[in-house]
């Protein structure tokens, strides 16, 4: 219990940490961000609009006073409007958000169903044929950028041979099947870079276990191989595995923007590209606060995990 | 060293390639030709022109040019910015140490793609962004690398005596710390610049990153997605180029980590078919309840085959005790491990091993493992390592009595795991049942392998060194331990161990080893009243006694694959002469007992 209180504790004060990081990086940049906002294709914006701008936006406010609410605001969830055109943020997070937590988890599932049984497979023989095949495929989807592979992955199943819908989204509720059809493409090539990560590093991690001594001891109690595959050497190989696992969450997270694009899929990349390129402020800092956070959840989760499959942990 | 040859080659042609582009005979990357929009080919363009008339090989050469300028310079950028933190943290410690590796750990917090994000939005898109974006982003990984080696080596010796005449500070880390990362400095550049190139090639897709009209292979494929419809190919080009680039750059940097990093450059030790002699084709005559003959070990190494267990005969009865004795290297638990079919797969057994009028030795693997654990139990030398950390103690006894009889159930299994701690002398196991290895101390754990050893109540039991890894006060108990449930069930003992003393308290016979070979084999009371051979006159000095000061044997026992040509003991015998040195000894029968020396009978009592 202790345990969770802290990493708890721990997950809560990085993400104050990093809410503050974004909210000083946004005002100690030099240049008024009301100024940039305005300012066409380098012709300066009238003084009186930038003035208003700065008010309706707290910019002349102390920067204290301005962090104060800031956090104010974060406390009830409230992250601003848009600038550009005046939608609470969290409203367009709050709908947008579960479209690309579908994606990961679609994306997460795929990548473990892939890799897990792949490395273990692999590690019994290795240096075996499928050791090597298997080695060399990882090898080229670590390669394979994400947007190359989506790209690729719409040429040749939308373009080519005509059998998958190029992109687009159909809510679960209105069409289920398309609905499954249309996150097939998306989910792949989201699932690509960690599944040759989970592969290696289950493969690297059950070829390990296989050499400790508490597996020679249950071959040595006359367990059946596929026993001693699954309690004593898997179960132990996928500890480390999972650490790898919230670790590439984080690039998985990344590569939802990437993969989001590519395949018009509507979720929180479309309004943070149109947002970036806008410099509209409140939803830039809304959506990466909010996928920053929920990094921040999924290691959290991943830790706990952690400590319920490694009795080690907590107890220490 | 020749994996890294391959993609090392790969990645110095196209680095030099891309930055050859001005001089290379290549057409204006940027100039329009409308006219000649998606042409397939033209003289001159051998891949074409894009969709604004532009020649498609020479976008490609200068496009791996703004790219690579991107990713070195900005890998450049934090390996000097990062090393510096890193040193400075590592150095210093306090204010230093807190801000760097903090920042750090908060900067790792972002996923990347979302702080680059960021940054665009502050700084606007360019080159430049870029560059700041990706140092900032490798800058954790670079001040880890140099904190953690500064760190270690503030604790070594030779640091503090430059410290101490008076060296400056920043002579002493260029003196001592840089040249001991440059290696990991190396891999880590390397993985910066393939992991930038991807980055870059991302942002620029998503149109935040490189600036049209400079080419771009992420740029590259942006437009060509509008055009996939007519002109697939122009989609294809820049998607390979950055694909392969990023291959060889991976496969740069595994090599390099590989070279860099000896731990994981770990042999795959091929396994050669060995000619196998034919010795016990019958069961012997009067059965023991083991009886081992013509034991042989090999073991195929990257230097040829080596043989640490060499021609082993003995035999068990029923309610004895066998102990094999030697020190490490002897052989001794190669054999108990050989017995037990448990012998890694590069190690091959030959002799013959009769348990029940079945030769062990040639006992396919799924009847071997009926009787293991089963009919044949063993206890091995380390408990903290033998048990399996993540599951219960009682769970783990309670799966040796399933694999063999998963009739009973998994309650009555666990009933009778906790009546097996109790039996091996654990007190509360109910309790104890219920924790995780690590939650007990190493006697209690040994317990445990004991108990679990028994679940199946087996005719033969063999203990590899069972209380090596044990406190003295331990030690004893876990032998008599062992004693008193020999008895009980009447079973067989195998006790291998590195101790007379051990010996002379428990074992009936006693087989010592020396290098691969039985050197004194026979009854223990004979063996202690008169050893013949001199290393068990010295393995008996050795033991302590009183206050007498125990005799170390001088010396190492010999490698495998450097036996001495003669006596093998020969080397480090005090009683060898120069036909020692030359001829090799045969185990002869000797006062009732086997022995292994040339002059046995010569040397006094």
């Amino acid at each position: 219990m202790f345990y969770v209180a802290r990493r708890v504790a721990v997950s809560l004060l990085l993400l104050w940490v990093i809410a503050t990081v974004v909210f000083l990086s946004l005002h100690l940049v030099p240049g008024d961000p009301a100024e940039l906002l305005l300012s066409t294709g380098g012709a300066a914006p009238d003084p009186a609009l930038v003035e208003e701008l700065r008010e309706q936006l707290g910019l002349n406010r102390p920067l204290w006073d301005q962090y104060a609410s800031f956090l104010q605001g974060l406390a009830r969830l409230d992250l601003g409007r848009s600038l550009v055109d005046d939608v609470p943020v969290i409203d367009e997070i709050a709908t947008r958000l579960p479209r690309t937590l579908e994606l990961i988890l679609a994306g997460t599932l795929l990548a473990v169903a892939i890799g897990i049984p792949a490395g273990s497979h692999a590690a019994r023989s290795p240096g075996g044929s499928f050791d090597r095949v298997a080695g060399w495929i990882a090898a080229l989807l670590q390669a394979v950028p994400v947007f190359v592979l989506g790209t690729l992955l719409v040429l040749l199943f939308a373009q080519t041979l005509r059998v998958m819908p190029a992109g687009g989204y159909v809510a679960f509720a209105q069409d289920p099947a398309r609905h499954l059809l249309l996150l097939a493409l998306p989910a792949v090539a989201i699932a690509k870079g960690m599944a040759a990560t989970v592969f290696r590093m289950t493969r690297a991690s059950v070829l390990d276990q296989l050499s400790r001594d508490h597996v020679r001891t249950a071959r040595a109690k006359g367990l059946a191989p596929r026993l001693v595959q699954r309690r004593h050497v898997l179960r132990n190989a996928l500890i480390p595995v999972t650490t790898v696992l919230g670790l590439q969450i984080g690039s998985l997270l990344g590569g939802t923007v990437l993969v989001e694009y590519v395949f018009n899929w509507p979720g929180l990349s479309t309004p943070l590209l149109r947002a970036v390129e806008g410099r509209d402020y409140p939803v830039v800092v809304g959506i990466v606060l909010t996928v920053s956070a929920l990094f921040l959840l999924i290691n959290l989760v991943m830790d706990l995990l952690y400590a319920l499959l490694d009795p080690r942990i907590a107890r220490s | 060293m020749r994996r890294l040859l391959l993609p090392g080659a790969g990645v110095a042609l196209i680095v030099l390639l891309a930055f050859a582009a001005p001089l290379l005979p290549l057409a204006d990357p940027v100039a329009q030709d409308t006219v000649n929009r998606l042409a397939p080919w033209l003289p001159g363009s051998p891949l074409g022109r894009d969709e604004f008339g532009r020649d498609v090989l020479s976008r490609l050469i200068w496009g791996a040019q703004s790219s690579l300028q991107v990713a070195f310079a900005s890998s450049a950028i934090a390996c000097v910015i990062g090393v510096t933190l890193g040193l400075l943290a590592g150095w210093f410690r306090g204010v230093a140490e807190f801000l760097s590796i903090r920042s750090a750990d908060v900067l790792l917090c972002f996923p990347p793609i979302l702080l680059a994000l960021l940054v665009v939005t502050l700084l606007g898109p360019g080159t430049g962004t870029l560059i700041f974006v990706l140092s900032l982003l490798y800058l954790p990984n670079f001040i880890r690398v140099a904190y953690a080696e500064v760190l270690s080596a503030r604790n070594q010796d030779y640091v503090e005596a430059v410290r101490a005449l008076g060296a400056s500070p920043a002579r002493l880390l260029g003196l001592t710390v840089l040249p001991n990362i440059a290696g990991p400095l190396l891999v880590q550049v390397s993985l910066s610049i393939a992991s930038a190139v991807i980055l870059e090639s991302g942002l620029s897709f998503l149109g935040l990153g490189v600036v049209p009209p400079t080419p771009s292979w992420g740029l590259m494929i942006r437009g060509a997605r509008a055009t996939m419809d007519v002109a697939p190919t122009l989609l294809l080009w820049p998607c390979l180029a950055l694909t392969l680039t990023i291959l060889l750059m991976n496969l740069l940097c595994d090599a390099l980590r590989d070279a860099l990093d000896p731990r994981a450059a770990a042999m795959q030790p091929r396994l050669r078919p060995i000619d196998r002699l034919l010795p016990g084709l019958v069961p012997p005559p009067q059965p023991a309840l083991l009886e081992v003959r013509g034991l042989s070990v090999e073991i195929a190494t990257p230097g040829g085959m080596v043989r640490p267990v060499e021609q082993v005969s003995f035999s068990v009865r029923a309610g004895e005790t066998l102990a094999i004795v030697g020190e490490s290297g002897s052989g001794k638990s190669l054999t108990a491990t050989a017995l037990m079919g448990l012998l890694p797969p590069a190690a091959r057994a030959s002799g013959a091993a009769w348990f029940d009028g079945r030769n062990l030795l040639a006992l396919p693997e799924d009847q071997f493992r009926r009787l293991r654990g089963g009919a044949i139990a063993v206890v091995f030398q380390d408990p903290m390592s033998s048990l399996n950390p993540v599951h219960r103690v009682g769970d783990q006894v309670a799966e040796a009595i399933l694999a063999h009889r998963p009739a009973i159930g998994a309650g009555r299994a666990r009933a009778e795991a906790v009546a097996l701690l109790a039996r091996v002398g654990i007190a509360d196991p109910e309790r104890r049942a219920r924790a995780y290895p690590h939650q007990l101390s190493g006697g209690m754990k040994q317990r445990v392998m004991i108990a679990m050893a028994l679940a199946n109540t087996p005719r033969l039991l063999i203990a590899d060194e069972p209380t090596t890894a044990l406190d003295v006060t331990v030690q004893a108990s876990i032998l008599d331990l062992l004693a008193r449930l020999r008895a009980e069930d009447g079973m067989g003992l195998v006790l291998i161990t590195h101790s007379l003393g051990v010996v002379a308290e428990v074992a009936d016979e006693v087989v010592v080893m020396y290098a691969a070979q039985v050197v004194e084999q026979g009854r223990v009371e004979d063996v202690f009243a008169r050893p013949l051979h001199p290393y068990t006159r010295a393995l008996l000095a050795a033991i302590p006694d009183g206050d007498r000061e125990p005799d170390g044997i001088p010396g190492v026992v010999p490698r495998p694959d450097s036996w001495p040509p003669g006596c093998r003991f020969a080397p480090r015998c005090g009683h060898a002469t120069e036909r020692c040195g030359a001829e090799p000894p045969a185990l002869e029968a000797a006062l009732g007992r086997r022995v292994r020396c040339l002059r046995w009978r010569e040397l006094p009592a």
